[in-house]
C-alpha cells in the first residue's frame, strides 16, 4: 500500500441510476478494501448486476461517485473500466467462440498496437496460467470445443490475466460442481493475498459465509448495509433481501379449484437442460406459481412440456390421458398454451398487426377446411379479445411494435385465449409491464383459471408470485426443490428453497 | 378495421405517407406516363402485348420468389430450373399427348423444389446454399438432357401450345393472362389463406411461430416446392412461344426475380412483401427494359439503370419504414 490514509481500495458512494421512469439505483454506497472478499447480495432485481455496470463502465451513474485508489473513475466503457484495472466476470458468458484459449483470454492485447503476434509465446502464456488455476485445459483449442465448466474457468483467467485491482464475479459457481468451487476458492485466496479487491455475487449463501469477509445487500435498488460476514448469519440476510408488504395489486381468488388435476407431469428429466426429475399437477381453475432463481430450469421446464426441446423421460398427462409433446406443434393441438418470457423474440410478431397476431393460432375456428379464413369471424373474434384484454389500440390493424409493454404482452396472452387453451404456462407475465397493465393481466390470469383452465405462472418477482398463486413450486437446479401451500407463501420460505436451503421449523 | 384512404389522406402530413405507402404503384404509374411522352410507340397494342408477353416469364417465377422471400428464404435455383423443365417440356410434349406432358413437367418442379425445401427445412440448410447448389444442378441436367442444343416441338401438342403462347384473348396475350391469375391467385392465398398468413408469420418471426404450434417446417418446404412448380409453369410458357425448350433459356432469372420482389417492397429478412406489390416490380423492371429499347439504348447501360433503379426503389422504402 502506497498510501495509508486510504481505508478503502474502492468507495462507490451514492450512487443513484434510472432507466427511463423506472429508478434501479437509489443512494447506494459500496466500499471494498484491498485484499478484501466483498459478496454483493440481492433478490433478481435488487440493482446489483445494474451497480455493477456502473463500476464497469456499460452504464452510466446518474449520481454518486466512484473512487478508486483514491481518485475519482468515471469509465465510459467497458475498455477504460478495464485500463483502470476493473475486471468483470459475468453470468452470461462473453467468449469468441471460434478463438483459442489463448486468444480469449489475451484478447485485449490482439488490438494492441502490435503488427505481429507472437502467438507461441501468447498460448504459453495462457498455458501457465490455466495450469496455474488448477484446471486442465488446452489453451490451443478453440473455446467452441470447451465445456461449459471449462469455459467459465477461461473466463475467470481472461479476468485475472490482466492487471486487476478489482475482480468481480457475478454468480461464477453456477455450473461447477463443489470440487469446482473448491478449486475456484483457492484461486481467489490466492488473489485476495496478492492484494486484489474481489466483488463476489451468489446466490449461494454457503459459498458467502465460506470465503466473503463481508457483504452488502441490495434490496429494491437501496443498500440495507454492509456487515462484516462474522457479524451476521444466513437468517440475517435472508431478512435483510426481503421484508416487503404485499399490497392491493393482486385480484382476490375465490375460484372454486377442481380435485382432479387437469395437467399433470411425472420425472419430466430433459434430453438437453438441466432439467430433472420434475413432478407437479395443475388442477382446474388453479394458478400454480413456479418460482426459482434465474437459472433453476423454470422456462426450460415450461419449454420441454410444450415440446420445443427433447425430453429424455418422464410422462406428461392431460385429462388423464398421457400424452406427447414432441413438438409446439402437439401441445398447440393438445390444448396447450405457452407465453414466452421473451416477448419480442419468441412471444409476439412485432412487424404484424394485430389481427394478424391473434389469430395466429385460432384458424382452425375461422378458416374453412380448404384454409380460406372467414374474414368477418376472424374480425369478431379480435376485436372482442381487444375488448376483452382492454388492449389499448385505436384499431386491429396497427403493427404490435407500436405497443406498449404491456400491451403487447396482451396481445401475447390473446392468441392462447383465443383457443380456449386446457393449461396455459405465462412466463414472467408480467416483465417490463406497467403497474396498470400489471394489474389487468393479474385479473386476466384470474379470469382465465375462473373458466377452468390450469394456469402455471413462472416469476421471478416475488411478491407477484405470491399475490396470485394457489400454491407454489420453487425450483432449484433443474428440479422441484419444494412445494409451499398458501398459508406457507413468504419471500423467506421462497428465498430458502431456491438456494437450496431447507425450510425453518416452525417453532409452536 | 382499415383506415379508408380518405382518412390516410386526411391525417397530418398524409399525402406524403400515402406516396411513400404506396410508392411502388406511384413509380409504376410515373414510368407509364414518362414512356408515353417519350416515345411514340410505346402505347401502341402491339408495343404494350409484347411488354407483357416478355415479362410473364420472369413474373410468374417472382410470385414463387415472392413466396419464398416471405418465409425469409430466397429460391436461386429458379432461372436454371426454367431452362432444365422447358428443355424437359419440350421432351415430353414430343413423347406424350399434352395434358401428360404438363402434368409431368409440373410434378417435375415441384419435386425439383422439394429437394430445395427438404434441405431448407428439414436439413436446416442455408436457403442461399441448398439453392445454389439446385441451380448448378438444374442447369447442368439441363445441358446433359438436350445434349447442348434446342429441343424443338415436333407434335401437334407441341404446335397448340405455341399457338396458345403466341395469340392473345380480348387482346391480352394469353401468357399474360396464365401470368394475371397467378398473382391473384397468390394475392387470395396470402390474404385470405391460412397459408398464406402461416409464411407471413414465419417470415416476420420464426421462433415465435415455433412457440404458437405452427408447423414451420411444412411450410418452409412448401414454398420452395411451390417456386419449382411455378418455374415449370414459366418454363412450359416461354417454351411454348419459342416452340422449344433450350438450356440457355431463364440465364440470370433468378436475379430479376430478386429485384422484382425488392422492388415491389417486399423485405428479404421475410415477413413484408405483397403479390400485387411484386406484380408492379415485375412490370417496373420491364418497362424499363421496354422503354429503353424504344430509345434505342444498347443492352449494357440499360443494366446499369435497372441496377440504380433497384436503389432507390430500397432506398425509398427506407424512408417508409422510419
Amino acid at each position: 500500500m502506497k498510501n495509508s490514509e486510504i481505508e478503502y481500495r474502492l468507495e462507490m458512494t451514492g450512487i443513484s441510476k434510472s432507466f427511463g421512469v423506472v429508478s434501479v439505483l437509489k443512494d447506494v454506497n459500496l466500499k471494498v478494501k484491498a485484499g478484501e472478499i466483498h459478496a454483493l447480495l440481492g433478490e433478481n432485481g435488487a440493482g446489483k448486476s445494474t451497480l455493477i455496470k456502473i463500476l464497469s463502465g456499460v452504464h452510466q451513474k446518474d449520481a454518486g461517485a466512484v473512487v478508486l485508489d483514491g481518485q475519482e473513475i468515471n469509465p465510459k466503457n467497458t475498455h477504460e473500466g478495464q485500463v483502470l484495472g476493473i475486471n468483470v466476470v459475468y453470468q452470461e458468458l462473453s467468449l469468441v467462440n471460434d478463438l483459442s484459449v489463448a486468444e480469449n483470454i489475451y484478447l485485449h492485447k490482439l488490438g494492441a498496437n502490435k503488427i505481429w503476434m507472437n502467438w507461441k509465446s501468447l498460448t504459453q502464456d495462457a498455458q501457465k496460467l490455466l495450469d496455474s488455476l488448477g484446471f486442465t485445459i488446452d489453451a490451443s483449442v478453440k473455446v467452441k470445443t470447451l465445456s461449459i465448466v471449462q469455459k467459465q474457468v477461461v473466463e475467470i483467467a481472461k479476468a485475472i490475466a490482466e492487471d486487476t485491482k478489482v475482480l468481480v464475479l457475478d454468480e461464477p459457481t453456477t455450473v461447477f460442481d463443489p470440487n469446482d468451487v473448491k478449486k475456484l476458492f483457492n484461486i481467489l485466496s490466492q488473489l485476495k493475498k496478492s492484494g486484489v479487491s474481489i466483488i463476489y455475487i451468489s446466490h449461494h449463501l454457503d459459498e458467502i459465509f465460506t470465503i466473503a469477509d463481508s457483504v452488502t445487500v441490495l434490496r429494491d435498488g437501496v443498500d440495507t448495509g454492509t456487515m462484516a460476514i462474522e457479524n451476521t448469519d444466513k437468517d440475517g440476510v435472508i431478512h435483510l433481501m426481503i421484508g416487503r408488504e404485499l399490497n392491493d395489486l393482486y385480484p382476490k381468488r375465490d375460484i372454486k379449484i377442481g380435485d382432479k388435476p387437469v395437467f399433470e407431469v411425472k420425472n419430466l428429466t430433459s434430453k438437453n437442460t438441466l432439467v430433472h426429475n420434475v413432478s407437479f399437477d395443475v388442477k382446474p381453475g388453479e394458478v400454480l406459481g413456479i418460482a426459482g432463481l434465474g437459472g433453476s430450469g423454470r422456462t426450460e421446464t415450461a419449454k420441454l412440456i410444450f415440446g420445443a426441446d427433447k425430453k429424455k423421460s418422464g410422462t406428461i398427462i392431460l385429462n388423464g390421458e398421457e400424452i406427447e409433446t414432441n413438438s409446439p406443434v402437439d401441445a398447440a393441438e393438445y390444448k396447450i398454451g405457452l407465453v414466452s418470457e421473451d416477448r419480442k423474440e419468441e412471444g409476439v410478431f412485432l412487424p404484424l398487426s394485430i389481427r394478424r397476431n391473434i389469430s395466429v393460432t385460432s384458424f382452425d375456428s375461422i378458416s374453412s377446411k380448404l384454409g380460406f379464413i372467414n374474414i368477418d369471424n376472424e374480425y369478431k373474434k379480435v376485436l372482442g379479445l381487444i375488448e376483452k384484454l382492454n388492449i389499448k389500440t385505436p384499431h386491429s390493424e396497427i403493427d404490435v411494435k407500436n405497443l406498449s409493454g404491456g400491451n403487447q404482452q396482451k396481445v401475447a396472452l390473446a392468441k392462447w385465449l383465443s383457443i380456449d387453451s386446457k393449461v396455459i404456462f405465462i412466463d414472467e407475465p408480467t416483465r417490463g409491464v406497467d403497474v396498470g397493465a400489471k394489474i389487468e393481466i393479474y385479473n386476466l390470469i384470474n379470469e382465465v383459471a375462473k373458466k377452468g383452465v390450469g394456469v402455471v405462472v413462472i416469476s421471478s418477482d416475488m411478491p407477484e408470485i405470491m399475490g396470485i398463486s394457489d400454491r407454489i413450486l420453487v425450483m432449484h437446479e433443474g428440479t422441484v426443490y419444494g412445494e409451499l401451500a398458501k398459508e406457507q407463501f413468504s419471500e423467506e420460505n421462497i428465498l430458502r428453497l431456491s438456494i437450496g436451503e431447507p425450510l425453518k421449523k416452525v417453532s409452536i | 378495421m382499415a383506415l379508408t384512404i380518405k382518412q390516410q389522406l386526411s391525417s397530418p402530413g398524409g399525402i406524403l405517407k400515402f406516396l411513400v405507402k404506396y410508392n411502388t404503384i406511384f413509380i409504376f404509374i410515373l414510368l407509364v406516363i414518362f414512356s408515353a411522352f417519350i416515345s411514340d410507340v410505346f402505347f401502341t397494342s402491339v408495343n404494350l402485348s409484347n411488354l407483357l408477353k416478355q415479362v410473364s416469364g420472369i413474373g410468374i417465377i417472382s410470385i414463387g420468389m415472392l413466396l419464398v422471400i416471405l418465409t425469409g428464404g430466397i429460391d436461386l435455383s429458379v432461372g436454371s430450373m426454367v431452362a432444365l423443365l422447358a428443355v424437359m417440356f419440350a421432351i415430353l410434349v414430343n413423347i406424350f399427348i399434352l395434358p401428360v406432358a404438363i402434368l409431368f413437367t409440373l410434378l417435375l418442379g415441384f419435386g425439383l423444389g422439394s429437394i430445395s425445401g427438404y434441405l431448407v427445412a428439414y436439413q436446416k440448410m442455408a436457403p442461399f446454399v441448398a439453392t445454389l447448389a439446385l441451380m448448378t444442378v438444374a442447369r447442368g441436367m439441363s445441358f446433359i438432357y438436350s445434349k447442348g442444343s434446342p429441343v424443338t416441338f415436333t407434335t401437334v401438342g407441341g404446335q397448340f401450345m405455341s399457338n396458345f403462347a403466341n395469340n392473345s384473348t380480348l387482346g391480352i396475350p394469353n401468357i399474360a393472362i396464365v401470368f394475371f391469375i397467378i398473382v391473384i391467385m397468390a394475392m387470395v392465398m396470402l390474404r385470405y389463406n391460412v397459408f398464406g398468413r402461416l409464411i407471413i408469420a414465419i417470415g416476420s418471426n420464426e421462433e415465435a411461430s415455433r412457440l404458437s404450434g405452427i408447423k414451420v417446417n411444412k411450410y418452409k418446404f412448401l414454398v420452395y416446392a411451390i417456386s419449382g412448380a411455378l418455374a415449370a409453369t414459366a418454363a412450359i410458357i416461354v417454351a411454348s412461344r419459342t416452340n422449344l425448350g433450350s438450356p440457355n433459356m431463364g440465364m440470370a432469372w433468378e436475379l430479376d426475380a430478386i429485384a422484382a420482389v425488392v422492388i415491389g417492397g417486399a423485405s428479404l429478412n421475410g415477413g413484408k412483401g405483397t403479390a400485387i406489390n411484386t406484380l408492379m416490380g415485375v412490370l417496373i423492371l420491364g418497362l424499363i427494359g421496354n422503354i429503353l429499347n424504344l430509345l434505342n439504348v444498347p443492352s449494357y447501360p440499360q443494366q446499369v439503370v435497372k441496377g440504380v433503379i433497384i436503389i432507390f426503389a430500397v432506398l425509398l422504402q427506407k424512408f417508409e419504414s422510419k
